[in-house]
């Protein structure tokens, strides 16, 4: 059976079909064929007929009443009929068995359940997220149907998604995955690329090394970027990525430097070390701050002392001194949070000629100093941050840090008080205010903390928790323990309200006095300013009626309600008030709004629910 | 004690909404009181609506696997939520409070079951249901008019084919939409369906050029039809029976429902036939204007298999229940067959339901077919005839998956015979790409569930693998 002469007449029908059935008369190319169909003809009344077909079609007998249309649907109909008997089956090419990679999967969930999570994985749309989240807790990608999808998904629109499938869903294939995954993966690609490189390596094991080094030499620059990350634990990969710290990309140099950083070898170090002395010396920088080899701290501190030198020689050339910074300011970076003893007399050095250093480096410099300072356990550092606070009052926080730790609590109260009482005491002076504000609000992040606590919608949706913030005070047995009793004074002479709060003590009546005067004063009600004066009364041992009363008289003021809601120890007063404060509550609850209101309404409603419940109790 | 089980519950439900609204009203404790009839047979409740007073609902268990439930809420949706959730909330072991069978349900009781009584009667006394008289002269003037129908499709093809379909613009798809509404006037809710695919054809491809083979495929099929119907119909005129041909799918081309007491009548009904499921899809038909599920399955007995099929028209699928996968075995106590022939589409109302045993896999594979000329053979066959089902299913045997180097996936006979697989587009499905992912014996000696397709453009006649068998293990390619 001639096939292929059937194929193409097929072809001519359809090219008949979209130019128009008249314009089948006197055809070319069906002229041309008609020949053929009619010697075949002679032996197969399949191609006679087809032969009649064409023929009626490109000279019609009637040329008046055309029905060009009708022979050619006939012609049509016949030809596909004979067309569907004449397919052919056989494969082209050569044959070998089917390279398959077994993931050991089965097919047990059932339409609705896999079209529900294929949906999710193939549009996009609300709650897509949970669906697949859920699906993967229940199980559902061990069936074979999703793997596809749970590979496509690493390139989904929404990123948690994709995120969700790199690090969860295809990790939990196992190994088996590998190769599909390899297969198609392409170096060329984006962060879809770089994703599924990431699997790859995660479940790939020491095999698919060799396939991340040649996606790190020749992949698009974000999966090199991936690549050569992944190759940061393995010294047998070093060479390459020495010479990728020479790469003309930017963002490979970086990657490269970080890997070395990690390999912490000999030639990685002083690679890093070698970049610091031209323009990539930022990014050594950074890749150094998270090397952890000895001998690097130890060039780099050799350079920061080189560096200062240069500094102050350049001293009255602008620029020359603006490079020196620069570069000084990254060898502080390489040097973050690392210790040497070398460092140590650097930054003695420095210490000590102040207002050299200031004026030649800079701030960071000196910052760089006393920070380093100031977790040295040493008294001799200490007294050299004792003379940096006096430079300047940013130190003071880390004197008054490294105080707090190596001195006694009557030598730092000592230090920082009793000596210089009648200085706290110029009021006018600028400075000294300055100065005192900031040694206040030093000891108050000593002192005291605002973390957040769940706390249960009473006053809505019980089975729902907000997160509120709630005041927390140095206990007062940690109070009496490290700091000297004598503060307490002070800080009341000083009006510090809430260090007061903090280190009030019961037998103290100054403080007691000055606590209840605050809260009087208080003309409006700034939340966490409340509940310190709240927890200071109750460290003053002021009494409790009185303590409420305070508390009413500040919540019923007009600029009270403004507040949004009620948090941490107010809230938990509120919710132990007598409720012989009921009606003035009532007339309260109409002035606030948003939650504030809500909390008081359902306080109000606890009250009414005692009340009755006493009134039954009453009347039994 | 009524014994049911979550399983059982969510089984009743039309679709997955109802469930979690059902079980949202227990939650919320919408149900203001819950009662049970002293025999337990009977669950009744009252629940909080939307509607100023609350709704009456109750599941009755009269017969214990089939409950009825009713309620008083306007829901067209059976069972609603709220007897769903009478259900749940008594499996969630909620408190209900023992009393008498109200006065409207014992009356709907009595109904049922009388109902009941008198079915059985008939059957028990042999009673033929009466005859159904058959208004000849209405039965005529339809005819009639289906003939006057397929003139107008006729011409409207011939249009289109003279003017050429590269002339076809946005007013001539207005035309034919305009005629895809008249077909219907016709009585031809089969010509309707496949001039609407054809006009999709047309109006929703972004590139004409790709489609045109399909065009001139489907103007074969309609010009078959039209052929076939006109003579059909024309011949059913001069019949004074007007019989119903069961033998051809002319009917159903030209927009027939089957009863299932007409199918019965014409023999087209086998008692007692055991099936299983190999594989479901579900898709959305444009051309119907409906969502379809289709179950293949195999006969246990014959070895034949056949297509289950669920029309869910657009504008009544939320009322409908949708089907799904079905990993069960299933005994029908009436299987009806439709007219066709390889996987004849067949229907049934009832089905028993136990876990598919392994030596029952293991049994199918004994009705795969070993000689991949013969199968090809009986598929072309049936190909021939334009108005037959475009895609055969059949169950192979594969003695090997080969792949060549044209990238193509081949599996071969035991004579060594090849065919090619391929993935067939149209429903969006790809299950080539999962054959790598199988292990080397589910790729060598199984059976494996294929659906042809021939295509116009290359002349090739390809396979879609839906399901592969090996030992007791079925992996569901598809769904």
């Amino acid at each position: 059976m001639s096939t292929a002469l059937l194929q193409e007449l097929h072809q001519e029908l359809r090219r008949i079909y979209i130019a128009g059935s008249d314009l089948a008369l006197g055809d070319y190319r069906l002229k041309r064929m008609l020949p053929q169909f009619q010697q075949l003809g002679e032996r197969a009344p399949i191609f006679k007929r087809l032969g009649e077909g064409i023929a009626a079609l490109i000279e019609p007998a009637d040329m008046e009443n055309n029905q060009s249309a009708e022979q050619l649907q006939d012609l049509n109909l016949l030809l596909t009929s004979v067309l569907r008997t004449q397919g052919t089956t056989a494969p082209q090419g050569d044959l070998r068995p089917l390279e398959n990679r077994p993931v050991s999967l089965s097919t047990f969930l059932s339409y609705r359940k896999l079209a529900a999570v294929e949906e999710a994985l193939t549009t996009t749309g609300s709650n897509r997220y949970e669906v697949v989240v859920h699906a993967f807790e229940e199980g559902m990608f061990r069936d074979l149907r999703l793997l596809a999808l749970a590979v496509r998904a690493l390139g989904d629109p929404y990123s948690e998604i994709a995120e969700f499938a790199m690090q969860k869903i295809l990790p939990s294939y196992g190994a088996k995955v590998v190769p599909h995954l390899i297969d198609s993966f392409d170096p060329m690609g984006g962060r879809v690329e770089s994703r599924k490189l990431q699997v790859i390596r995660q479940a790939g094991g020491e095999d698919v090394l060799e396939l991340i080094f040649q996606a790190a030499e020749s992949g698009s620059e974000e999966v090199r970027v991936t690549a050569i990350r992944l190759l940061a634990a393995h010294a047998s990969y070093e060479s390459a990525l020495l010479s990728w710290t020479k790469d003309k990309k930017k963002s490979i140099r970086v990657a490269a430097y970080h890997a070395l950083a990690v390999i912490n070898s000999e030639a990685a170090v002083e690679r890093i070390y070698e970049a610091f002395a031209g323009k990539d010396i930022e990014i050594a920088a950074e890749a150094a701050a998270k090397c952890s080899s000895e001998q690097l701290t130890a060039s780099l501190v050799r350079g920061l002392g080189v560096e200062l030198k240069h500094a102050l020689e350049y001293k009255e050339d602008k620029k020359k001194a603006e490079a020196s910074q620069i570069k000084i300011s990254h060898f502080l970076t390489a040097l973050e949070g690392k210790r040497s003893d070398a460092l140590y007399e650097i930054f003695a050095g420095v210490i000590r000629q102040y207002s050299l250093y200031i004026s030649s480096v800079g701030l960071d410099l000196m910052d760089a100093a006393a920070h380093y300072f100031e977790h040295e356990d040493s008294l001799e550092a200490l007294e050299a941050l004792h003379v940096l606070e006096q430079h300047n009052t940013r130190y003071l926080s880390h004197a008054f840090r490294a105080s707090f730790r190596q001195l006694s609590p009557s030598v730092l109260y000592e230090h920082y008080v009793q000596s210089v009482r009648n200085k706290w005491k110029m009021k006018t002076n600028k400075e000294t205010q300055k100065k005192l504000k900031q040694l206040l609000s030093i000891i108050e992040q000593q002192v005291i903390a605002y973390p957040y606590q769940s706390y249960p919608n009473l006053w809505s949706s019980p089975e729902e928790t907000t997160y509120l913030r709630k005041v927390e005070l140095m206990p007062a047995e940690q109070v009496a323990q490290q700091w000297d009793s004598r503060w307490l004074d002070w800080l009341v002479e000083v009006h510090a309200t809430h260090l007061v709060c903090v280190f009030a003590r019961p037998d103290h009546t100054e403080s007691q006095s000055f606590l209840v005067e605050r809260m009087q004063d208080m003309a409006e009600l700034r939340h966490q300013s409340i509940e310190i004066l709240l927890l200071g009364l109750e460290r003053a041992d002021v009494d409790a009626p009185l303590l409420l009363e305070l508390l009413m008289k500040v919540l019923e003021h007009k600029w009270s309600s403004n507040l949004y809601v009620f948090e941490g120890h107010l809230l938990e007063y509120l919710y132990q008030l007598p409720f012989t404060y009921q009606d003035r509550l009532a007339d309260m609850i109409q002035k606030y709004r948003y939650t504030a209101r809500e909390q008081l309404q359902y306080v109000w409603n606890e009250m009414e629910k005692k009340k009755q419940e006493a009134f039954v109790v009453d009347s039994v | 004690m009524i014994e049911i089980t979550s399983s059982f519950v969510d089984s009743l439900a039309s679709n997955t909404t109802a469930i979690k609204n059902a079980q949202g009203l227990v939650k919320k404790r919408s149900f203001v009181q819950l009662h049970q009839s002293e025999d337990g047979t009977l669950l009744f409740a009252e629940c909080k609506g939307s509607g100023s007073s609350n709704y009456q609902c109750s599941a009755d268990f009269i017969q214990p696997d089939k409950p009825i439930l009713r309620c008083s809420c306007p829901s067209r949706q059976l069972p609603c939520k709220h007897a769903l959730g009478i259900l749940y909330a008594y499996i969630g072991g909620e408190t209900f409070t023992t009393t008498a069978v109200p006065d409207d349900i014992a009356a709907k009781r009595e109904k049922a079951e009388k109902r009941e009584e008198k079915k059985l009667q008939q059957t028990s006394e042999g009673a033929e249901p009466k005859p159904k008289k058959v208004n000849k002269t209405a039965l005529k003037k339809k005819v009639q008019s289906q003939l006057e129908g397929l003139d107008v499709l006729e011409k409207l093809l011939q249009s289109l084919v003279r003017n050429g379909l590269g002339t076809i613009d946005k007013k001539v798809i207005k035309t034919m939409q305009e005629h895809v509404k008249q077909m219907g006037n016709y009585y031809l809710t089969g010509a309707q369906t496949e001039l609407r695919r054809l006009t999709l054809l047309l109006s929703e491809a972004d590139d004409r050029e790709q489609v045109y083979t399909d065009v001139v495929e489907q103007l074969a099929v309609m010009h078959a039809f039209i052929k076939k119907g006109r003579a059909y119909l024309t011949s059913k005129l001069a019949d004074p029976t007007l019989a119903l041909d069961h033998e051809s799918t002319i009917e159903e081309w030209l927009g027939h429902a089957w009863q299932l007491t007409d199918l019965k009548e014409y023999g087209l009904m086998k008692e007692q036939v055991e099936l299983v499921q190999l594989a479901f899809v579900s898709y959305d038909d444009s051309a119907r204007q409906e969502y379809v599920d289709e179950g293949y399955w195999l006969e246990r007995d014959s070895g034949e298999i056949h297509r289950t099929i669920l029309y869910r028209p657009y504008k009544a699928a939320k009322l409908m229940r949708e089907e799904d996968s079905l990993f069960d075995a299933v005994r029908v106590p009436s299987l009806y067959q439709y007219p066709g022939d390889m996987n004849r589409r067949v229907r049934f109302e009832e089905m028993v339901v136990r876990p598919l045993d392994s030596h029952e896999v293991v049994d199918i594979s004994k009705y795969a077919q070993r000689s991949y000329t013969d199968v090809i053979k009986k598929v072309k066959n049936q190909l021939k005839n334009p108005l037959s089902h475009a895609n055969p299913l059949v169950l192979l045997h594969v003695a090997e998956v080969l792949q060549s180097n044209q990238d193509e996936v081949v599996i071969a006979d035991e004579t060594g015979q090849h065919l090619v697989l391929r993935d067939q587009v149209s429903d969006g499905h790809r299950t080539l790409p999962m054959l790598t992912q199988l292990s080397a014996s589910q790729l060598e000696d199984v059976s494996m569930l294929v659906r042809f397709e021939h295509d116009m453009d290359t002349g090739r006649l390809t396979a879609m693998p839906l399901t592969i068998l090996k030992d007791a293990d079925m992996l569901r390619l598809l769904y």
